[in-house]
């Protein structure tokens, strides 16, 4: 078992040996009142603002909603019409491919420059923050930037391939929709490489230096370092950054909205940007179908991550 | 702390090559958006990429006072730094008791909070609004901190339950024998030891909060309560893209999270390496 | 202890919250007023005077006025209606029917004077016989050029200043081969422009009747006219009439694409153009001296109705049904609809407006575009709305993801095209 020791701790015990009031004899068990102190505050919150809202939402799916009071059972109506709705499979396939397969990449991107960093690169510190700058940027600023960087007339990646010569490959990236949902995970993985970098960094540094010892002994070439020793260790932690971003993908909004909003054609259209649609822009107030979109949407997810979890196994913790 | 070394598959120089590369995909927009601070519309019409000349500097003071950026600005520092230390607090105490003691409900309560990361936020939306409105607390900055803490409380708790189950059990039984009560075990054990994970998840917390959008357009109204990232969208209207003055307001924008993040990351790398190993 | 200046810390926070402004819902002889264009600056100042005006007449009412960009204040009106939150007057475009739909509209009828708006105007907002919108900004799809160009590639423009369909086909071959983008426009930002020389050219080919029938649903898109005008624009499409960088452009870039960098022949935009190109040049405005000229869009072959325009009712002011200051809000809508503000909007915004107005009281510096504008909408029959006013949800959603982008991209074909509007509009 791997863990940080903190650098102080409590110091003197009473010589008496005489047990509190409050001590158990099972320190894992505490009292409920004490309990309650802890989780009340998160609770109430969480139930205020977040469960009852939702739950408002799921029952509202059930129903549709015209105005104040015209309220009519619309009972499973708007779940089947969901199974119809090709904008919805469009959507869906769009996150699942970002949701699958860009948190490989954002992943081992961030695996590989914490090594980068922790190799020993001169300038470490330096690289550490400069990676880290795009993590800090909001998404408006982050969409701004990259609609710039791929504009067709004087952005940076068709300036650069013109002046290489390569002026045939230079297009309009987000306007095409063979590329856009493309462009989209590259500008989303430029955000998060950094925030992944840093986790990896802090779990390379919690592992026992004896191992990584051995392995340089052993003059393991780096290939076989890398398989056999540091991803094994690590892999508590990769799991959990994967999942985190594959939640995250999941849930993308902002970045596609402001960048693409679902187009062209509805090729980058997710989820979320079709649940915004449906409450904001299709001309109703009806919530009643964006919040069935957000009840499957959600069932969906939580299959998802369960899957994921067994699948690549072992359900220990973060590590720092 | 250099137990690995470089490899040798490449030799030192493309290393090198590549590191560099990267560093400019990473830094290049942002220096470029620095640039383009100072440099007025017209002249970035002209040139994207030219270097400044001369710098006007009098952009970021037109943005912090004629374009009431320093309200916006206070009012985000408010809201958020209020919202992350609450929900820091909160979720730190739900996940100390979620990892540290067995009772009935405890997978339950925290896979429940876990679950609503999943929630898509525009649809919670609408109800949202309508609560705090029933508690008049519309168009209201404590109002808005309320619906930040909730939404990043889960995040805080996933990350924080993880952090914490990992503390070893042998600090706190020796603390219980020590005679210590649960909440001066929080207080004086979990809380510093745990400084890493906390420092992550506030610095996460910051980043996102000061950037939300969604809600702040819909839950303030009033001008004057505005939001910075509200504010930069003023010069993204429907008439003309002020391009020079939005990378202004997006450098104010940034300026603070550069600091927190500096402040908490010195933490947290300190935490992070100061770790023995058992 | 560290742990400890946490908790201070939340504490203070706590309490500036406590202490900030309490929710400001509703206060009595104050009406909130929510307008569109914080960065028009003439429209801005229209709007704030009429306001300042009716508050020195008025002492018992006062205004609290913001200025809000449209998307977000559509965002934060469809919440605040639903949960009595709206304010009293806000800002709305007539292709939002859920509202009036939803009962969230006061009639207008009984604050407003008789006869303060035109009668074309009023269809736009009348809705069971009550009028519920008051049309501040009226507009007509016009076809602006630039002059010199045209010359320079050999385009002549006749004394109808309308074009035939082949002498538009032989404009856009010209300007590609002279290097120039025939025509300027971006869809961006914006849900509607891609559409406007293929809509315009339908409307001219199928008459008021037939066009209103497909904007209803009722004529299908498989129509052999229909078809015609597809591949007519189709084949300009092909021929390189829109920029590469259509699909990203934005609207206030494609203005400046037309009369600035890289330049263009044409630019379809309606009667709003006005709006950035009279602002001054450093603020992307037209550059002095600029050739501008408009013409008629192209008559179609064997087209029903060469004469025929879209006209349409931008913004306009609409009150809450449910709001608490009627009385007040009712005066400020009656003193915003006067002859006399009528003619200052036409003078100072340069656009036309569904307020009656006096032309002849006009003036402006821009009277020479306003002799051009007005030469151009005589001996026109109109057509009232924009496809976006008639198209409703999917439909709408189609029309923007193909008519408004693909299609006139060059990303789909005619007939797929035709089979996607169809699918979402037809009315079978």
């Amino acid at each position: 078992m791997m863990a940080i020791v903190a650098p102080e701790e409590p110091t003197t015990a009473r010589s008496d040996g005489a047990t509190s009031p409050t001590s158990f004899s099972d320190p894992r068990r505490a009292s409920w009142p004490v309990i309650a102190v802890f989780v009340a505050p998160a609770i109430v919150v969480y139930f205020g603002l977040t469960a009852y809202p939702a739950f408002r939402t799921i029952f509202d799916s059930f129903f549709t909603i015209d105005g104040p009071g015209d309220t009519s059972f619309a009972g499973l109506q708007n779940y089947r019409d969901l199974w119809h709705d090709e904008i919805f499979r469009a959507a869906v396939r769009n996150t699942f491919i970002w949701s699958f397969v860009a948190p490989f990449l954002d992943v081992a991107t961030g695996l590989l420059l914490a090594l980068a960093l922790y190799a020993g690169v001169p300038f470490a510190r330096f690289f550490r923050v400069a990676w880290f700058t795009p993590v800090l940027l909001s998404y408006v600023v982050v969409a701004i930037l990259w609609m710039w960087i791929y504009n067709y007339d004087w952005g940076f990646v068709n300036d650069a391939l013109r002046t290489l010569g390569l002026g045939y490959l230079a297009q309009s990236w987000l306007g095409n929709p063979n590329t856009a949902l493309a462009a989209l995970i590259v500008t989303h993985a430029w955000k998060w490489a950094g925030f992944n970098m840093v986790v990896c960094l802090a779990a390379i540094h919690s592992l026992p230096s004896e191992v990584l010892e051995a392995g340089e002994l052993d003059n393991c070439g780096w290939g076989a370092k890398l398989r056999y020793i540091i991803i094994p260790m690590l892999r508590p932690t990769l799991l959990n950054l994967y999942i985190l971003a594959f939640i995250g993908k999941m849930k993308i909004f902002d970045l596609v909205w402001i960048m693409t909003q679902g187009g062209p054609l509805w090729s980058t259209e997710t989820v979320s940007t079709y649940v915004y649609k449906r409450a904001f822009n299709w001309n109703t107030f009806d919530l009643g179908y964006p919040s069935a979109i957000a009840a499957v949407w959600f069932g969906v997810v939580c299959a998802a991550v369960m899957l994921l979890n067994r699948v690549l196994s072992s359900r220990e913790r973060l590590e720092f | 702390m250099n137990t690995i070394s470089l490899p040798r598959l490449f030799g030192r120089g493309s290393l090198a090559a590549i590191i560099a590369l990267y560093t400019f995909y990473t830094l290049a927009p942002f220096v470029w958006l620095a640039t383009m601070s100072v440099r007025t519309t017209g002249e970035i019409s002209l040139d994207h990429y030219a270097w400044p000349k001369p710098f006007h500097w009098e952009q970021f003071r037109k943005a912090w006072i004629d374009s009431d950026f320093a309200i916006y600005f206070w009012n985000s520092a408010t809201v958020v730094i209020g919202a992350v230390a609450v929900v820091t607090l909160i979720g730190a105490a739900a996940a100390h008791c979620l990892a540290r003691f067995r009772f009935p409900g405890n997978r339950l309560i925290y896979g429940v909070l876990f679950s609503s990361i999943i929630f898509p936020p525009q649809i919670t939306l609408i109800s949202l609004y309508q609560i705090l409105v029933d508690y008049n607390l519309c168009d209201n900055l404590f109002g808005l901190a309320l619906v930040y803490i909730s939404l990043q409380l889960p995040l805080t708790v996933y990350l924080l339950e993880g952090f914490f189950a990992r503390i070893p059990q042998d600090l706190f039984d020796a603390a219980k024998i020590d005679g210590y009560g649960d909440l001066e075990i929080f207080w004086r054990i979990v809380l510093p030891v745990g400084m890493p994970a906390i420092a992550t998840t506030v610095i996460l917390n910051f980043i996102q909060l000061w950037n939300e959008f969604l809600f702040a357009v819909v839950l303030i109204t009033d001008p004057s309560k505005r939001t910075l990232p509200i504010g930069i969208r003023a010069f993204m209207g429907d008439h003309f893209q002020d391009i020079g003055m939005i990378a202004t307001g997006v450098m104010i924008s940034v300026i603070p999270v550069i600091v927190i993040y500096m402040f908490f990351s010195e933490k947290l790398i300190r935490g992070m390496t100061s770790g023995a190993v058992k | 202890m560290r742990a400890h200046s946490v908790s201070t810390a939340a504490i203070f926070a706590l309490a500036i919250f406590a202490t900030a402004d309490p929710a400001h819902c509703a206060e009595p002889q104050q009406i909130t007023m929510w307008s569109n264009w914080p960065d028009e600056p003439a429209k801005k100042d229209w709007v704030s005077a009429r306001v300042h005006d009716f508050e020195s007449a008025n002492s018992q009412c006062t205004v609290k006025l913001s200025f809000i960009p449209k998307a977000d204040e559509y965002a934060q009106a469809k919440s605040a209606v639903r949960t009595g939150q709206a304010p009293d007057i806000f800002y709305m475009e007539p292709d939002q029917p859920e509202f009036l739909a939803g009962g969230y509209l006061e009639p207008l009828d009984s604050y407003l004077a008789p006869n303060s708006i035109e009668d074309w105007a009023k269809p736009a907002w009348t809705y069971n016989g009550k009028i519920y919108g008051l049309p501040v900004e009226a507009y007509t799809v016009e076809l602006y050029y630039n002059k010199d160009l045209l010359k320079k590639v050999g385009v002549d423009v006749p004394p109808s200043y309308q074009l035939s369909q082949s002498g538009f086909t032989d404009l856009v071959k010209k300007g590609v081969a002279a290097g120039i983008t025939p025509i300027a426009q971006g869809v961006g930002d914006r849900p509607f422009p891609g559409g406007f020389l293929l809509f315009e050219s339908l409307l001219r080919k199928l008459g008021t009747d037939d066009y209103g029938k497909l904007l209803n649903g009722e004529l299908s898109f498989q129509d052999s006219r229909v078809i015609e005008v597809m591949t007519w624009v189709k084949q300009l499409v092909d021929l390189g009439a829109y920029p590469k960088s259509f699909s990203t452009l934005k609207l206030g870039e494609s203005h400046f694409y037309f009369y600035s960098t890289p330049g263009a022949l044409t630019f379809p935009d309606p009667s709003w153009f006005t709006g950035r190109a009279f602002a001054p040049p450093e603020s992307g405005g037209m550059p002095n001296g600029f050739s501008l000229g408009i013409m008629q869009y192209p008559a179609m072959d064997g087209g029903k109705c060469p004469n025929c325009k879209t006209l349409s009712i931008g913004g306009s002011f609409v009150m809450y049904s449910k709001g608490k200051n009627k009385e007040c809000a009712g005066a400020l809508l009656k003193s915003m609809a006067t002859v006399e503000n009528g003619t200052k909007w036409m003078e100072q915004v340069s656009l036309q407006t569904g307020l009656k107005s006096d032309p002849s009281k006009i003036k402006s510096v821009h009277a020479e575009y306003f002799r051009d504008l007005n030469a151009r909408n005589t001996n026109v029959t109109y057509f009232f709305g924009t496809p976006l006013l008639y198209y409703r949800a999917k439909c709408a959603e189609t029309y923007t993801q193909v008519m408004n982008n693909a299609f006139p991209a060059g990303l789909i074909s005619v007939q797929e095209a035709a089979d996607k509007m169809d699918a979402a509009c037809h009315k079978s």
